[in-house]
This record gives C-alpha cells, structure tokens and sequence, in this order.
C-alpha cells in the first residue's frame, strides 16, 4: 500500500529526513513515535506531498513517484489522491458549517453527484458522531469535535491511507478519548492508516506495527507493540522511560 | 480667553437661511462628487485586486513593477499627481477632455494601491493551515483561492476596504483643484460670493460627514453578514 524508500528531506541546511525506508500493508495500522523535532510530522507532510522531498521514492496505492527527478505537477496529483491528512490543529474551514466542510472538496474536485456527496458525507458525520452538529460552524465545536469532523472530511475523499499527525496533542486531556475512539473505531474497519502520537496506550492497542524516529532516521521499528513493550534500540528505551517520569 | 470668547459674533457662526438656501447648489456638487466617488471605489477595488495579487507573485517581473507602482502611489500626494495628469499630461499630448475623467482616473490609480496592500495583507493573513487542508483534500490553486481563502480574506479586508471608501470620498474634493465642480468647489463658489466661508464650509463638511455615515452603516451590515461564522466570544 505505502512503500517509502531512501527519502530525504532537508530545510535549508537542516537534513531532517536522512534517509527514510518503511512499508505499509492494506489494512495495517502504523504508529510513529518519537521525540519532537524527530521529523514525524515532515514525514507524513512529505507522504501527503505538503513537502517536497529531495530524493528518494514514495509508492502510495497505484502510484510511485520518484524524488530524484524532476517533479511534474501532475504527478503531485496523482499521489496525493490516495492518502488524506488530519492535522494537529485541525484546520477545519472556518467559514462553512460542518457539512460544508465535508462537501465542498469532493463537490468542486471530483464534480460528482451532489446528492450522493450529501449522503456519503452525513453517513460519515453519523460514523464520527456529529450528526447533530452538522450545521455549525466549527467556532461553535470543542476541539474533540472539530477534530472528528475533520477526520469525516478526509474520509470523504476516500483516501486509500489515512495519515493522522498527533491528531490529540492539541485537545484538553477529556476530549482525546473520543477522538482516539473514532480512530480505533476506523481501524477496526480495515482502514490503512500511519498515526503520528504520544500515546503510548493507544499506539499499544491499535498498531499492526510501531516505528520509532529519532534524528531523521527510523531507529526501530517493529510487529504489533513489540516496540513499545520490548524495545531493542537504546535510544528507544531512553525515549520511553522519559515518557514515563511524567 | 474671555474676551475672545465673549467678542464672538454668534449670528455670523452658522447662517441656517444661508445653508438651507445653498443646499440645491451644493447637493448639485454632491452628485458630481458621488460619481467620481463610486467610479474611484469600484475602479480602485478592481485594479487594487490585480495589483494585491501581482504583488505576492512568485515571478520578479510581475511583483516588481507591482511593488514600485504601489511604493509610488503610496508615497506620493493625490494633489500632486493629479495636477501631473490634468496638466502635466498634456505636454506629452495625453490631454483630458473632462475634468471629472481626469479626477476618477487619478483618484482610482492613487487609491488602488491602498486597495492592493489591504488585498495582499488579506489573503496573508489567512493561516497556512487552510491551503495546507485544501491542498491536502485535492483542490488546486484557483479551487483553494475561490472557495477557502478569499471568503475569509474578505472578512478581513472589509473594514481597512470601507476606510479606504471614506478616504475615496474625502478625496474626491482635490479634484476641485482642477476645475472640477464638486461639493467643496460649490461650497467656495458660494462662500465666494457670500463672504461666509464658515457657513458654507461647516454645510460642505457636514454632507461628507453623511455621505461617510452611509457607508459605515453598510460597512457594518457586510461585517455582520461575515462575522456570522464565529461565535459570541470574539
Ligand atoms: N518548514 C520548515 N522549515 C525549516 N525547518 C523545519 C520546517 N519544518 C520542520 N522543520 C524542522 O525540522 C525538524 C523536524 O520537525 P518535525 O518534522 O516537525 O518533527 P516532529 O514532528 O517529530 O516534532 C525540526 O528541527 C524543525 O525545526
Ligand atoms: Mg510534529
């Protein structure tokens, strides 16, 4: 489904992704953890083609893209159609109610039937429980909220991957549950999906596989939650204990 | 301070007879002055459009040429560069045939550029996030442009746009300069004759004052209308 090889990313003089090589099966749930500053978040940002790699490959669905050439506009296209994003900050469009968040990107890009887009999208406001808000403006949400209707807007596209960037970090500590629920809620589905978190519990439950960053490299990566309950690297270990003391 | 005061001559202050006698004249000026008033606002909000877009453009000849227009319109008086057109043109042959032409055109130019920062700082100021959404659900520039970022960039251009409407307004009076007879060029012709510049002049601010608490009022329904999407606590 993904497969990543040798990607490199840098800012200016900064190498942020030194060299990048993971797989995604269908269907699989991948966790990526690590300190801040790590380069997770340039990670799905280049997955999703927000940043432009220097080099290296990225295969998402029927495509494979090369970072070694030349990009074509085109091929951005292409690549960006099979994964869909959740950001930390949520940005849902402030100025449409929820539903208009959820219709306008498949109405205007994939011109399909409006009707169908309207029930799809209140189909899948009703999967991440937001039936009821479905005419608010997201100013009127808490955070847990806005962040479920912004997952609902990146399923609406029906990406084949969905990439999650620490889709919690940004809510008060009595909202992530329903957030991480909607989440496992997916993952029980089948979703592919390649999670960006701090949480350790959840990474625990819902991984197929765990990778652990650090310094633009992925240090360790490993089955299930072997990573997190059994790590090898020492770098890890450093890395979990930390997370422990708080 | 007592004696200046108390040496004030009350009935010379404001002659209501005066004012209400002139005000057919004056509001004959009105009418020129709202023609090149709503000229200059629509021809300064389209151009200034361009030039705001011109100006975050990634290619130097586009920007560049925007920038030192906007620098020059910006760093210029409106009275100087409207003598420049009305009578410095002529010199190079370019001679307008009416004075109105000549005060919308110079008003326009001048105050696009004030459009076009409002323009550029609008769209600026919308965050990242909401093209990096965008993009990430597909939508392309134009798409992106349309339907995300320009309906919140209007919201916030509204009030420093409708500033720029009074300012269009108030401005418009420097074509008087220029032999245009508008509302301020009417004040003087009567004051002229009256010798009561007081009376004429307060009348003649009086009806700008109006003309501005209009367009407040429609600035402050527009505002209403966009500010719908957020709640109580902003
Ligand atoms: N647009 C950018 N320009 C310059 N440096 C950046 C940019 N984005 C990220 N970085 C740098 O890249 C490094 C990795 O950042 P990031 O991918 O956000 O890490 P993480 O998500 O693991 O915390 C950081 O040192 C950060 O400062
Ligand atoms: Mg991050």
């Amino acid at each position: 489904m993904i497969e990543v090889t040798s990607l490199k990313k840098s800012f200016e003089q900064i190498e942020v992704l030194k060299s990048i090589d993971f797989t995604v099966n269908k269907g699989e749930v991948v966790c990526l953890i690590g300190p801040s500053g790590s380069g997770k978040t340039t990670l799905l940002r280049c997955l999703n083609l927000l940043e432009t790699p220097d080099a290296g490959t990225i295969t998402i669905g029927n495509s494979t893209v090369s970072f070694n050439t030349i990009l074509k506009k085109r091929e951005i296209k292409e690549l960006r159609q099979y994964s869909g994003m959740v950001f930390q900050g949520f940005h849902l469009f402030p100025h449409k109610t929820v539903i208009e968040n959820l219709v306008t990107a498949p109405i205007t890009v994939k011109k399909g039937d409006k009707a169908t887009i309207q029930q799809k999208s209140e189909q899948l406001l009703e999967k991440v429980g937001m039936s009821e808000h479905k005419n608010k403006y997201p100013d009127a949400l808490s955070g847990g909220q806005q962040q479920r209707a912004a997952i609902a807007r990146a399923l609406v596209m029906e990406p084949e991957v969905m990439l999650f960037d620490e889709p919690t970090s940004a809510l008060d500590p009595q909202l992530v549950r329903e957030v991480l629920k909607v989440i496992e809620g997916l993952a029980n589905e089948g979703q592919t999906m390649v999670i960006v978190t701090h949480e350790m519990n959840f990474a625990k439950r819902i991984a197929d596989k765990i990778l652990f960053m650090d310094e633009g490299y992925i240090v360790e990566q490993g089955e299930g939650n072997q990573v997190i309950t059994n790590p090898q690297q020492q770098r890890t270990k450093e890395f979990l204990s930390l997370l422990e003391e708080d | 301070m007592f004696e200046w005061f108390s040496s004030i001559q009350w009935e010379y202050l404001y002659d209501f007879e005066l004012a209400i006698d002139s005000l057919p004249f004056l509001l004959e000026g009105l009418r020129i002055t709202m023609i090149i008033a709503f000229f200059s606002m629509i021809f300064s909000l389209i151009l200034g459009i361009f030039l705001g877009v011109a100006r975050m453009s990634k290619l130097w000849f586009i920007r560049w040429p925007a920038r030192i227009y906007i620098s020059f319109m910006r760093g210029t008086p409106l009275l100087v560069f409207i003598f420049i057109l009305y009578y410095g043109l002529p010199v190079i042959g370019i001679e307008f045939t009416s004075a109105v032409v000549a005060g919308i055109v110079g008003v326009s130019l001048n105050f696009a550029a004030y459009s076009a920062e409002v323009v550029r700082s609008s769209i600026m100021s919308v965050p990242r996030g909401q093209w990096e959404a965008a993009a990430s659900l597909q939508m392309n520039y134009v798409q992106t442009m349309t339907k995300i970022i320009i309906p919140q960039a209007t919201r916030i251009a509204l009030p420093p746009t409708f500033s720029i409407f009074m300012d269009v307004v108030k401005g418009t009076s420097l074509a008087s300069v220029i032999t245009v007879q508008e509302l301020l060029y009417s004040a003087r012709l009567v004051s002229g004759r009256t010798y009561d510049s007081m009376t004429m002049y307060i009348t003649a601010a009086l009806i700008y004052w109006v003309v501005c608490i209009v367009i407040g009022y429609f600035q402050n329904r527009l505002e209403k209308r966009y500010n719908r999407y957020l709640s109580d606590t902003h």
